[in-house]
């Protein structure tokens, strides 16, 4: 299977002590490491506000973490380690790979577009001349 | 078929009803309200009130920043495209592309599955964005 990536969000209780954040980031690295996966980021964006209460609770702590992989268990692995843990209220894994390739896809079609069209202004005597 | 094509000012010469916004390729240049049949061109009817059938020239704020991917995660500028209780907007009012819409979509329904945009209630909250990386690559 070629390389994907995800993105792994999870929220904590807000209180949540910083061991146990800790345990269940090496709980998803231990995941990793044995189904063979590397992770690429891990962002603390810290206690936000929830846009709604989750679990009675009205801000949490977030956790963003980018996963690269090319076994797609891994991640439901990892979700199933993240349900067990009571301090995790929320999780959302998205997969990336294909919105980047698209993404590049677009960018590189419009880069060679603009390459391949010469500017205007420059180009139009040299059209008309051309034509005529 | 030939009286569509004097009266719609298609710059597309081939199906002026298919509602083809033509995307990137004519960036601004699509006005938003093609998509409906009836008369093409024409001052819509009379349940439109003030609204005129071509909208005035709407660009898609996407499409202008060549944003190619629309993350999740930014809830500051998924909030533009949000009602006051939460209700995603629609095309005509925003302007945006069908494109960027159904990929805003997307987005907007990532971000309240993660609590970042609500799916009810006054979006008020929404907060800056954390630091970001977006996907620019």
């Amino acid at each position: 299977m070629e390389e994907r990536l995800y993105d792994l969000i999870f929220i904590a209780r807000p209180a949540t002590p910083e061991e146990e954040i800790k345990k269940i980031l090496s709980a998803i690295e231990h995941a990793c490491a044995e189904k063979g996966g590397k992770i690429e980021k891990t962002e603390h964006w810290g206690t936000r506000k929830l846009a709604y209460r989750v679990a009675k609770h009205r801000e949490g702590m977030y956790v963003y973490q980018q996963i690269r992989t090319s076994h797609g268990e891994l991640i439901a692995e990892l979700e199933r380690r993240l349900r067990v843990q009571d301090a995790v209220i929320k999780y959302l894994t998205v997969r990336l790979d294909e919105d980047l390739k698209r993404q590049k896809k677009l960018s590189e079609r419009r880069e060679k577009r603009a390459a391949r069209r010469p500017r205007r202004p420059a180009s139009a005597p040299e059209q008309a001349a051309a034509a005529s | 078929m030939s009286e569509e094509q004097k009266q719609a000012p298609a710059p597309q010469a081939g199906a002026p009803r298919e509602g083809k916004e033509g995307g990137p390729r004519r960036e601004g240049a699509g006005p938003g309200g093609r998509r409906e049949p009836g008369a093409g061109g024409a001052p819509g009817p009379a349940r439109r009130g003030k609204r005129q059938y071509f909208r005035k020239k709407k660009v898609c704020k996407f499409c202008v920043e060549r944003m190619d991917f629309i993350d999740y995660k930014r809830a500051d500028i998924l909030s533009q495209f949000v009602q006051e209780r939460g209700k995603i907007l629609p095309r005509r009012l925003t302007g945006v592309c069908s494109r960027h819409q159904r990929w805003l979509g997307v987005a907007i329904k990532r971000a309240r599955n993660i609590a970042l945009l609500p799916f009810a209630g006054s979006a008020a909250g929404v907060q800056a964005p954390k630091p970001i990386e977006a996907h620019k690559s």
